[in-house]
């Protein structure tokens, strides 16, 4: 586990994962490698163990194990028939052979038979690249088949939802019936017929509508079978570019990639954490991707000076670091003189009437970090932030760790570690209005403040925008500066229960976007706070030294896992609820 | 002390050189008196191609007049000079086709790997090579002109044996 020589608190529930009891272990060989696994294990388990792979369909290490695909067939020396590998535990002392003339001889009948119906049209089929009867065929199936019938043909079918169904490409694996049956808790999905005529099938008019978790039968179909519609005809699988991320669409904080082309994200999967969402994601965050896909126009044509003209900006993003000059225009200008021309009037305006820091939860915690301690060097003040909230929580019934939760944005646990406070209501508007803003300092960092007045911060002393988008309040606005969004930097979210988790970029920014904590490191060192850090790790590592909450953590300790928070997890509504 | 050269004697006959100059003439004498004709009369007169001679693109349609292309995604996967630009999508039958075909002829290097690699038979390359153009972006073609187009096709293999077995 990556979670080791860091003081845990009470209460963490990684503690289970530290010490395995002690098991009886077993021995084996798979293909001459000595293997000892834990007694009970399966023989795929052990294979993967091992480093030897086995193909398989039907099986999928979340779900139960049918052994109807026949894929995983291995010969055990001295068993008469071949065994399936998904159902059949390691024995002690067994020899398994899993590339023996009988084994591969089995398996090449078993994709002749997958072939018999299939349309082997691959050129049209989103799942090429990523197909397993596609790798499998390719590998170890015939040069070409035998069948002289015709093929059986069947029609795609909209199962509701985000699913479509091409009924020629399915294998009957089952893999989606047993995900709806024990994980989305939701029987929506049966096989009809028998035998060749076998279809996948939803129940009358009854389709996967309004199933929140029905998504994830697109991703553990291994063929073309399954569809987004989301997705249909947009990339090929071997033209995108995979980053490891979170999702930012609430406080569960599902690890997912980021598939993106072109500069675009073309869709999102979930990344397996077996502490956090297991294999799967909900509907709501694999299809809420596009605002934060915010490149879809050529760079470098469009700038903020449009926006504040009047202009059009067809996608609204800050492209350069704005000024306001003596004449209270504001005025494009380098990265340099507006970080200079900033940390003057800081340094003038520093310790007289507070603060007023405004953030966004869909920041990372180095960035939201950096802002209140800008606000503490300033003199401290306010420190709030506002997140939209659903109603209720929606459970996943079949991994109850994994739940839509209520806060529908990724950081807020991070920003109440640092000592930010919720305001507003549940739509993520309002509450700035009761915030005194007269001859204070405003540093708004990611809030596009598009429900606040024009008015707003017009009686501040100074006013700093650090963000992305912004609403019609940024006009006044003394700097402006621009700062990539989570999907393209690096850098840490904290979710609802103070898992600490790291995220890479996978989109390029707009060309003179710097990540915040970059941006408020230089200007805290500009105020003699100190060095202002290189990268996301190092700004991390001061936030570690600034806020107990982090103390201990670092991207080492972190890991591909997450780590959690130095501070009494609380688990639930009250974390949800906050302030 | 001056350089000492070596001199060879040799006749007259080989240091002379009338012999090589009559030889010359006779050689232009003969071509003036039976020429072999090199020199294409062009545009008048074209050249032979080969059957394999690879030019710009050609998109074959189906009878009803659309591209037979199905935006796989493999010639522009294959090709080297990275010269084919494609947008899937769907049209009004559901059927998958290319929303955006584009092929900048100007770094095409005409290997003809995506005519090979395509699996619909759907993009060739031509046997034409009178092109000309007053703008450079009017060598990126898309999709219409492709279709368009009505050269004839480079065989790059015998239809019928194409494996060459």
């Amino acid at each position: 586990m990556a979670i080791t020589g860091q003081g845990t608190s009470a209460g963490s529930d990684a503690a289970g994962a530290a010490a395995p009891p002690p098991q009886d272990l077993v021995n084996c060989t798979i293909n001459g490698v000595a293997v000892s696994v834990p007694k009970g294990t399966r023989i795929i388990e052990a294979a993967e163990a091992a480093g030897i792979g086995i193909p398989y369909y039907c099986y999928h290490p979340g779900l139960s194990a049918p052994a109807m695909c026949r894929m995983c067939l291995v010969e055990i020396e001295g068993a008469p028939k071949l065994q399936p590998a998904c159902v059949t535990v390691v024995g002690e002392g067994q020899s398994i052979l899993t590339e023996s003339a009988k084994a591969r001889a089995a398996r090449e009948g078993n994709l002749e038979f997958y072939l018999l119906n299939h349309p082997l049209d691959c050129p049209i089929c989103d799942k090429a690249g990523e197909c397993k009867l596609q790798d499998y065929t390719h590998a170890e199936g015939r040069k070409h088949g035998r069948v002289v019938e015709p093929k059986r043909v069947l029609n795609q079918d909209d199962f509701g939802g985000d699913v479509l169904y091409e009924g020629d490409r399915c294998i009957m694996c089952t893999r989606c019936v047993r995900f709806m049956r024990e994980i989305a808790g939701n029987d929506a999905l049966c096989v009809v017929q028998r035998g060749n005529r076998s279809v996948i099938d939803t129940f009358f008019d009854e389709g996967l509508d309004g199933d929140l978790w029905a998504g994830n039968i697109i991703d553990i179909c291994p063929v073309g079978a399954l569809l987004s519609k989301d997705f249909l005809h947009k990339a090929r699988a071997w033209d995108l570019d995979r980053s490891p991320s979170i999702c930012p669409n609430c406080s569960q904080g599902c690890n997912v990639y980021v598939d993106s082309r072109d500069n675009l994200i073309m869709r999102l999967r979930p990344r397996p954490n077996p502490e956090v969402n297991s294999y799967w994601m909900c509907e709501e965050g694999r299809l809420e991707y596009e605002w934060y896909n915010r490149a879809n126009v050529p760079t470098g044509t469009i700038g903020m000076a449009d926006t504040i003209g009047g202009g059009p900006n067809p996608t609204g993003r800050c492209e350069r670091p704005m000024v306001r000059d003596a004449q209270g225009r504001l005025q494009a200008a380098t990265w340099h003189d507006a970080v200079v021309a900033l940390v003057q009037r800081l340094g003038g305006l520093r310790g007289e009437n507070g603060v007023l820091a405004v953030a966004s939860p869909a920041h990372a915690n180095e960035d939201v970090a950096l802002l209140h301690r800008l606000a503490q060097v300033l003199g401290g003040g306010d420190a709030v932030f506002r997140v939209r909230t659903a109603p209720s929580e929606v459970v996943c019934p079949g991994f109850p760790k994994l739940a839509r939760r209520r806060e529908l944005a990724a950081n807020g646990r991070g920003l109440r570690a640092v000592g930010f406070r919720r305001v507003g209501d549940d739509a993520g508007a309002g509450g700035l209005d009761e915030l005194t803003t007269a001859g204070k300092i405003i540093l708004v960092l990611g809030d596009a403040l598009a429900d606040v007045p024009e008015t707003f911060g017009a009686d501040a002393a100074l006013f700093v925008y650090l963000g992305s988008e912004p609403g019609p309040a940024v006009r006044n606005a003394d700097f402006i500066l621009p700062v990539t969004n989570f999907v393209e930097q690096e850098g840490t979210f904290t979710n609802f229960e103070g898992r600490v988790q790291r995220f890479w970029p996978a989109l390029e920014p707009p060309p003179l976007a710097r990540p915040a904590w970059q941006v408020l490191g230089v200007v805290l060192a500009g105020l003699d706070d100190g060095p202002a850090p290189a990268d996301a790790a190092s700004a991390f590592l001061r936030a570690a030294e600034l806020y107990e909450a982090f103390g201990g953590l670092s991207y080492e300790v972190i890991g591909g896992r997450g780590a959690l928070l130095n501070e009494p997890v609380q688990l639930g509504a009250g974390a949800a609820e906050g302030a | 002390m001056a350089i000492g050269v070596k001199v060879m004697k040799r006749p007259v006959g080989t240091t002379s050189y009338l012999r090589a100059t009559l030889k010359g003439m006779a050689l232009t004498f003969r071509h003036l008196v039976r020429p072999q004709k090199v020199t294409l009369q062009y545009p008048e007169v074209k050249p032979e191609l080969a059957p394999r001679w690879r030019g710009t693109h050609r998109m074959a349609v189906h009878a009803d007049g659309r591209p037979k292309c199905v935006a796989c995604g493999l010639c522009p996967t294959i090709c080297p000079s990275n010269c084919i630009r494609l947008v899937p999508g769907e049209d009004d039958q559901g059927n998958r086709y290319p929303i955006v075909y584009e092929i900048d002829e100007f770094r095409c290097i005409f290997c003809g790997m995506c005519q090979e690699v395509c699996p619909v038979e759907a993009i060739h390359v031509g046997q034409d090579y009178e092109n000309s153009e007053f703008t450079r972006e009017r060598f990126i073609y898309d999709l219409d002109r492709l279709m368009a187009q009505d050269h004839p096709l480079a065989a790059l293999w015998d239809p019928e044996d194409p494996a060459s077995q």
